[in-house]
């Protein structure tokens, strides 16, 4: 068979599998393995989702009452402060990219593991420590000034500000790593056969963000060294007095900041790429438009950081071409949503816990999208900048968005990552409380700042209160549906049902071997001969050879089918 | 794995057009119920800007309900009629569908068309706040932690805490800070600008309805930022005449009466290079560098007449130097093109005597 010939060649003498590292510490510790190091930083991830989801508690804690109910001012600015910087950089950014990123992506495009294992080892651990570092700030003076910390008063903040930009710059070099490890992995090592438009969008979606985190990181790394040098040894880059300028920080973190919302996001889309086709059995509606639109999203999101300044003080006529270039990326996102909702016609629907979330991922993060034009909009932006306003669209599109998006994640290869199943009833109330408790808990935000509550304040005026309650008391059960999840991790560990290989009956690379996979991940690399989401045919791979434990476990892979498309 | 068969498509699917005709009436009910809501009942609207501002809100309100409702309601009903029925097997598939290029175009060129009509009726409004609103209060407010300091014209020390503006004037309103970054919001007017140490921001509205409402800063600026608050009234023009007196008054400044015949010429000069040489040259008329040359203003026969078309004289001088002047240029004794913007004294910051002894001064000049 001349493919067969041709995907033997093509692999030829690089296709080896190194042996299997031996002893704890090589094996869970200081691993190369892409698939340790994911679940290490997933369980990095979800401590600091603790830490940082309990802060959040804190804060609403001290909102249930106008003049705070708990906590002095400078106690509480530390608290949320910590909570945004530690969602945004310590589990977010870490575990839609290190995390799924490096269990599912070499998997995904048939690779044995990541182009670099010892960079991405390095990666991995610049993320605890700089995680440990942000929250002991703690100790000496939480940084108050919000995870954007402008200056002047970042520079005038507590000791912990500095530890704070230590953090972030640890975190800013490791994502930056991360983002070049997986640009070489996926061009250069996609199994034989797997052309651009044959690869999983998740992969796409990893593609995109890999770009942003390599070129938008340097500009956050260059503003927090200028912001460490002033607060450390005086020099005076953000003071106006000594011809520094307090709005050069705010130019810098929005050039990286505002890429970093897409790649909150981007992996998130990913994953619901992945979950609505296996789950409606259909193939992705407009592969290459959901793909294309990763790519646009990704470019136009260098283009608009400065909407982020529409009150801070630049040139009038500066703002039109960042508001109209901001608009334009609804239409490459709304290409996204539509897609995804034309999926889901025509197909077999099955409401499994990671599809639930899916679905509500598309219906929050299309609120979350449509506020986000509201602040677009100059003129409506002058009204809605710096309140609650703000804050709501932020969780919108980052928990209900992002997080939403790593839930439908991990119900999706839990049992890929443990080979355990998870409960789907458990799931099923997870999703439910989560999403009412969710849209009880913010949606009053939106009220709450047009009706002039601006954020980051540890009081408010008592007209205010009731929708506060509200919010606070919701983000109670918000809370406690996240253990609904826990308890569902934790008992699947200890005594959940094995998982198959193929349990959603799926189609990409990392469902055909078994579950958890083989260190090497496959024993041959396979090779492609179409796009995954053709349901109904036999898997378009060839040369998949299972390791003899795996093979009772696995379902046969078709005769090969004639390479086209 | 046995071969999976996809069902046959027919058509849409059951009741896909009664479910978008469902949804399209929801929509024309929701958008019916933005459009009638009353914002002003929950938030006033103050000033000039804020009934635009709340016209684009409620814009984007009908787009974005009507993109959310259609979405969420084929979702649901996707989700209903082609949901896996438990006689189906476990990996049956559905309908292999991959794309639909003419649906894809569309779903690209109609959010498109919104995208533009959105980004045109927000340019509109936008340019509207950038325009210069005519004669003016020009004023100053500066953040510093924690309160506002507001400066008017010719009162020497500011006022702290309480901004009182006269209902119809237009407001220029420069702002800026002293220490840290605050912001400038009236939510009551729809605007706000970040105070920034070293960076100047100007705001520009009517105030159209008289009450008291709260200035509050929006940008994290320290232990106390969330008490930072202050407040505005506007004031009818007899209220605002009386309380900036009342300032004047109790700071020992009293602006004296408009005497022109004590003007000196030689005062004139000094202030003359302060406040006017920016703008106006000491040649003949027609060296501009903003506005006209005055050095000879009493000895040019080709310009008779002031800008305004009256003659020269003291008191014709004194009155642009109060209003300020815009319009044609009446100086060869007939209206000309248009001759720019002369500030008035609010903006200019001249009090009485400073007027006759500019006048003094230009009549000197030959």
């Amino acid at each position: 068979m001349a493919v067969a010939a041709a995907h033997a060649g093509a692999v030829g003498h690089h296709d080896h599998i190194h042996p299997e590292p031996e002893g704890f510490v090589a094996k869970y510790i200081f691993s190369l393995d892409a698939k340790v190091i994911g679940v290490q930083y997933m369980i990095a991830g979800l401590l600091f989702f603790i830490i940082s989801g309990l802060l959040a508690e804190v804060v609403r804690i001290q909102l249930l009452t106008p003049g705070g109910a708990i906590l002095k001012n400078d106690a509480y600015n530390g608290v949320y402060s910590l909570h945004a910087s530690g969602m945004v950089w310590m589990v977010v950014i870490p575990m839609m990219t290190g995390g799924f990123g490096n269990y599912v992506m070499p998997l995904m495009i048939g690779a044995r593991d990541v182009a670099f294992p010892w960079l991405n080892l390095t990666a991995f651990w610049m993320f605890p420590v700089a995680g440990v570092i942000l929250f002991s700030s703690f100790l000496i003076g939480a940084p108050d000034a919000g995870w954007t910390e402008y200056p002047p008063i970042s520079v005038q903040g507590p000791p912990g500000t500095t530890m704070w930009c230590i953090a972030i710059f640890l975190i800013g070099i490791s994502s930056t790593l991360t983002g070049i490890n997986f640009m070489v992995t996926i061009f250069k090592m996609r199994a034989p056969g797997m052309t651009f438009t044959r690869m999983p969008l998740f992969v796409w979606a990893q593609l995109a963000t890999a770009m942003l985190n390599m070129i938008a990181t340097t500009a956050l790394a260059g503003a927090l060294l200028a912001l460490f040098l002033e607060r450390v040894f005086d020099v005076p880059f953000y003071d106006p007095a000594r011809g520094g300028s307090p709005l050069l920080w705010q130019h810098m973190f929005w050039f990286y900041s505002h890429p970093a919302v897409y790649i909150m996001i981007l992996p998130a889309f990913g994953i619901i790429s992945e979950v609505f086709p296996t789950f409606a059995r259909k193939p992705i509606f407009g592969y290459k438009m959901i793909a294309f639109s990763s790519i646009a999203i990704a470019l136009l999101g260098f283009m608009v950081w400065a909407h982020h300044m529409f009150t801070s003080g630049m040139a009038p006529w500066l703002q039109l071409p960042f508001m109209i270039l901001t608009m334009v990326i609804a239409v490459p996102t709304g290409i996204k949503i539509f897609s995804w909702l034309a999926t889901l016609w025509g197909g077999k629907i099955d409401f499994q816990p990671a599809m639930l979330f899916a679905l509500g991922f598309l219906v929050v993060f299309t609120f979350g999208g449509i506020t986000g034009i509201f602040l677009s909009a100059v003129p409506v932006d002058l009204h809605e900048h710096g309140t609650y306003f703000v804050v709501a669209h932020i969780h919108y599109v980052l928990f209900g968005g992002s997080i939403f998006g790593a839930f439908a994640g991990v119900y999706y290869w839990w049992p890929k990552m443990t080979g355990r199943m998870l409960d789907r009833k458990l799931g099923v109330w997870h999703f439910w409380t989560t999403f009412l408790s969710f849209n009880v808990t913010f949606l009053p935000m939106h009220w709450l700042g047009l009706l002039g509550m601006p954020r980051r304040v540890a009081q408010y005026r008592p007209e205010f209160q009731f929708w506060n309650d509200v919010c606070s008391i919701a983000s109670f059960v918000l809370a406690a549906s996240t253990l609904i999840l826990f308890y569902n991790l934790a008992t699947s560990l200890i005594r959940g049902k094995r998982a198959p290989a193929n349990p959603w009956h799926a189609r990409t690379l990392e469902w055909t071997v078994s579950s958890p996979p083989p260190y090497y991940n496959f024993k041959t690399i396979p090779a492609v001969l179409k796009n995954p989401y053709n349901f109904g045919e036999p898997l378009p791979y060839i040369g998949l050879t299972l390791a003899e434990e795996e093979e009772d476990r696995l379902p046969k892979p078709g005769p090969a089918v004639p390479a086209h498309s | 794995m046995a071969q999976l068969t996809a069902p046959e498509q027919k058509g849409l699917g059951p009741g896909f057009w009664p479910v978008t005709t469902a949804l399209t009436v929801a929509n024309a009910v929701i958008s019916y119920f933005i459009v009638v809501l009353p914002i002003e009942k929950y938030l006033p609207e103050a000033a000039a800007p804020a009934g635009d501002i709340d016209w684009l809100f409620k814009f984007m309100s009908v787009i974005g309900n009507a993109i959310f409702v259609y979405v969420v309601g084929y979702m649901l009903y996707f989700c209903w009629v082609w949901r896996r029925r438990p006689s189906d097997a476990p990996d049956a598939i559905g309908i292999q569908v991959h794309d639909s290029p003419s649906l894809e175009l569309w779903w690209t060129i109609i959010p498109s068309i919104l995208v533009l009509l959105l980004a045109i009726f927000s340019v509109r409004i936008w340019i509207n706040l950038q325009n210069s609103l005519g004669d003016v209060l020009t004023m100053e407010a500066i953040g510093q932690q924690f309160k506002y300091e507001f400066r008017y014209p010719r009162l020497k020390q500011p006022v702290f805490n309480d901004m009182h503006i006269p209902v119809g004037t237009p407001v220029t309103l420069h702002v800026t800070s002293s220490d840290v970054i605050h912001s400038f919001w009236v939510p009551e007017v729809r605007l706000k600008y970040d105070m920034v140490p070293g960076l100047v921001q100007t705001l520009r509205f009517t105030p159209e309805v008289i009450g008291k409402y709260r200035i509050i800063c929006t940008e994290f600026c320290g232990t106390n930022h969330g008490n930072m608050v202050a407040n505005l009234y506007i004031d009818s023009q007899q209220d605002f005449g009386r309380w900036i007196a009342g300032q004047f008054k109790a700071q020992g400044q009293t602006g004296g009466p408009l005497n022109l015949s004590a003007g000196q010429a030689a005062a004139g000069q000094q202030l003359f290079g302060e406040k006017c040489s920016t703008c106006h040259s000491v040649g003949p008329f027609t060296q501009k560098i903003v506005g006209p040359g005055l050095g000879h203003l009493t000895d040019d026969p080709a310009y008779p007449n002031l800008v305004t078309g009256k003659p020269v004289n003291a008191e014709d001088i004194a009155w642009i130097l109060v209003n300020g002047y815009q319009g044609p240029d009446n100086s060869q004794g007939k209206a000309g093109p248009s001759i720019g913007i002369m500030p008035n004294r609010q903006a200019n910051a001249l009090s009485n005597k400073d007027i006759a002894n500019l006048a003094a001064y230009l009549l000197s000049l030959k």
